[in-house]
């Protein structure tokens, strides 16, 4: 396998039966790609924990904002059972009204937000466990 | 003609405006939010003008500011585009007060056409089939329990002033009727600060298909066709084509003549749409449709209309506020060939369609016969949080249906987006899953498909991206140049100079 940089973030990738461009673009570590409609984040070569719902020691789990957004409703108070699914918070960015769900049963420990509240990217709102 | 049109919007819509403008020959005059300041549409458009800040309630949504902006540059007209203030008769309103013409329908139509319940009373009284359903005069919780009742479950718990699923519920049980009666008035309350609802017959996995039509000042009335739109999720189209492949040549008959009535019921004028639910036929029967609600303004999905009848909707939509007469008879118009869009959102499919804001690292639109890009951004522009996160459409026109489902395909994966996830993956799957190949797909089809659709996007990653991915980090390294091509490129150069 050969690979030819073209410019511009274009590379040929000639196999021994055929020839495609791959498109290359990004900072080391955060590179990104695209080959025939399907797009490669540098980081899924090597997966590491997911970044939207860190599990931490002691069975606890972090519901996290996914993106700048405001809280629109919470849904449980410290003490809560929740099982999986369950919808904790709703929130609303560009427009759309996005439930933030329970990835598994527990109890809620804590609350970080409120309604009207607006919360930045990985921001903790919920805490489970 | 106008002289001089205020585009009252952005993105690729506001794109859509300024173009056809010009080549009419019309000024326009763009507006934008800080957070547009170095948008497309604003470099695009003759004039400018700053709205206010980053959020749509002190920008694109402040009637007074627009209307100052129309003013200050002598604009004799406002085009609304879609969105934002597009249907709120208030804007349509202020510009009768300020003498500006406004291109859209009078503003009593989009007032009535903006209630749910009036729309539904004035379409029934004009001989249009509306769902079975009730909309009781006793506004509380037992009111609408009774009505619901009298309708019979499963049914739809719907707001007056409802839109996009907001203040909706659907209910199948007596026991969850009471929470879905609160939950719908306390979100249309919340949406829309009018709590009034209505209930509606649950319609079980029907078909959405939507009538263009085109109203002059002059008293005639046309329509240009139906849009298949079932490819929704969460009530969002994603998909959408024409002509149906579900539709029948005596079905669209009765469609489109339905949807004329209803535009000449609402006394309607310039471009509206028709919005159906199509129930598909018990054995033997016909299929039954119903009039949903009338969009009284230009949709998102407009160019394949104009690809399969051959018009330009734009040019039509500024004629006919100019008081021209419509340039075509019904007899002269007739539906060529097959056309698809596929909307590409900034957007996570694999985490619930969250959406996504970033910077467009690499952005090249696909170049190739048959196929149209309607979009307001590019290469090294920022996707912002505020806005609605579609980045463009892809729309393929092809002699067949077949051919335009493999021509879009093929667009779709020589369009590489990278900085921000979008879903163009998933639209690829949508559009070689085998039930959206047969033309069989309801408006349930996404929301029971989305994990499967979401999970066929993804997959081993092919050798040559592992291989490009080195390529890049060796070239990156030697020449300490992140993000860039290793070779010396002026206008790469150029652009990042000018633009950060």
């Amino acid at each position: 396998m050969t690979v030819s940089d073209l410019g511009n973030g274009r590379f040929l990738v000639v196999d021994e039966h055929r020839n495609v461009i791959v498109y290359v673009v990004g900072t080391p570590g955060r590179r990104w790609a695209f080959l025939d409609g399907r797009v490669v984040r540098e980081d899924e070569l090597s997966p590491g924990p997911s970044v939207a719902r860190r599990g931490r020691p002691g069975g606890q789990k972090d519901i996290t904002a996914p993106m700048p957004a405001t809280v629109l409703q919470v849904l449980v108070t410290p003490g809560s059972t929740v099982a999986r699914g369950d919808t904790l918070v709703i929130i609303e960015a560009m427009k759309m009204e996005m439930p933030l769900t329970a990835p598994e049963d527990g109890v809620v420990r804590d609350v970080h937000c409120r309604p009207g509240e607006l919360v930045q990217p990985d921001a903790v709102l919920v805490e489970l466990e | 003609m106008l002289k001089r049109v205020l585009v009252a919007n952005r993105g690729e819509i506001a794109v859509r405006i300024i173009r056809a403008c010009r080549e009419l020959g019309v000024e326009s005059v763009a507006v934008y939010s800080d957070a547009d300041a170095h948008a497309q549409h604003v470099a695009l458009a003759d004039r400018a003008v700053r709205l206010g800040p980053a959020a749509a309630t002190e920008s694109y949504l402040a009637i007074d500011r627009i209307i100052d902006a129309a003013r200050s540059t002598q604009a004799d007209a406002i085009h609304p585009g879609y969105g934002f203030l597009s249907e709120n008769p208030e804007l349509a309103e202020a510009c009768e007060r300020a003498g500006l013409t406004f291109v859209g329908p009078p503003w009593p139509v989009i007032a009535r056409m903006g209630s749910k319940i009036e729309a539904r009373s004035l379409m029934e009284s004009a001989g249009v089939p509306v769902v079975p359903g009730e909309a009781p005069e006793d506004q509380s919780d037992a009111g609408i329990q009774d009505a619901a009742n009298r309708v019979g479950l499963p049914a739809l718990i719907k707001a007056s002033a409802g839109g996009g699923g907001k203040g909706m519920r659907q209910v199948t049980t007596s026991e969850g009727l009471l929470d879905a009666i609160r939950a719908a008035r306390r979100e249309a309350l919340g949406a829309f600060s009018d709590g009034t609802l209505y209930v509606e017959r649950l319609i079980r996995d029907p078909h959405h298909v939507e009538v263009q039509i085109l109203a002059d000042a002059h008293g005639a009335v046309i329509h240009l066709f139906e849009r298949e739109c079932s490819v929704q999720r969460r009530h969002q189209k994603v998909i959408e084509e024409t002509p149906s492949p579900f539709v029948s040549p005596s079905l669209r008959d009765r469609m489109t003549s339905a949807a004329v009535t209803a535009a000449r019921a609402a006394g309607y004028r310039n471009a509206g749409t028709i919005e159906f639910l199509v129930e598909a036929p018990g054995a033997g029967g016909e299929a039954q449709f119903y009039f949903l609600e009338m969009n009284t303004r230009l949709q998102v999905e407009h160019p394949i209309t104009e690809a399969v009848v051959g018009v330009d909707l734009l040019h039509a939509q500024l004629q006919v506020a100019f008081g021209t007469p419509l340039p075509w008879t019904q007899a002269a118009l007739s539906q060529r060939g097959h056309a698809i869009e596929a909307r590409i959102y900034a957007e996570s499919p694999a985490r619930g369609f969250v959406p996504q804001a970033g910077s467009l690292l690499l952005y090249r639109e696909p170049r190739m016969p048959g196929i149209r890009v309607d979009s307001g951004f590019a290469e090294g522009d920022v996707v912002s949080v505020h806005y609605d996160p579609l980045l463009a459409k892809v729309i393929a026109h092809a002699e067949n249906r077949d051919q335009a489902i493999r021509r879009l395909i093929a667009a779709l994966r020589g369009f590489p987006v990278l900085g921000i996830e979008t879903n163009v993956e998933f639209l690829i799957a949508i559009l070689e899953h085998p039930q959206f190949q047969a033309g069989n797909v309801d408006t349930a089809f996404l929301d029971r498909q989305t994990d499967a659709l979401a999970a066929a996007a993804r997959g081993e990653i092919p050798g040559a991206v592992r291989a490009a991915l080195d390529a890049h980090a060796r070239g990156s390294s030697a020449h300490s140049v992140p993000g860039s091509a290793p070779d010396w490129d002026p206008w790469s150069s150029l652009r990042r100079g000018t633009r950060m």
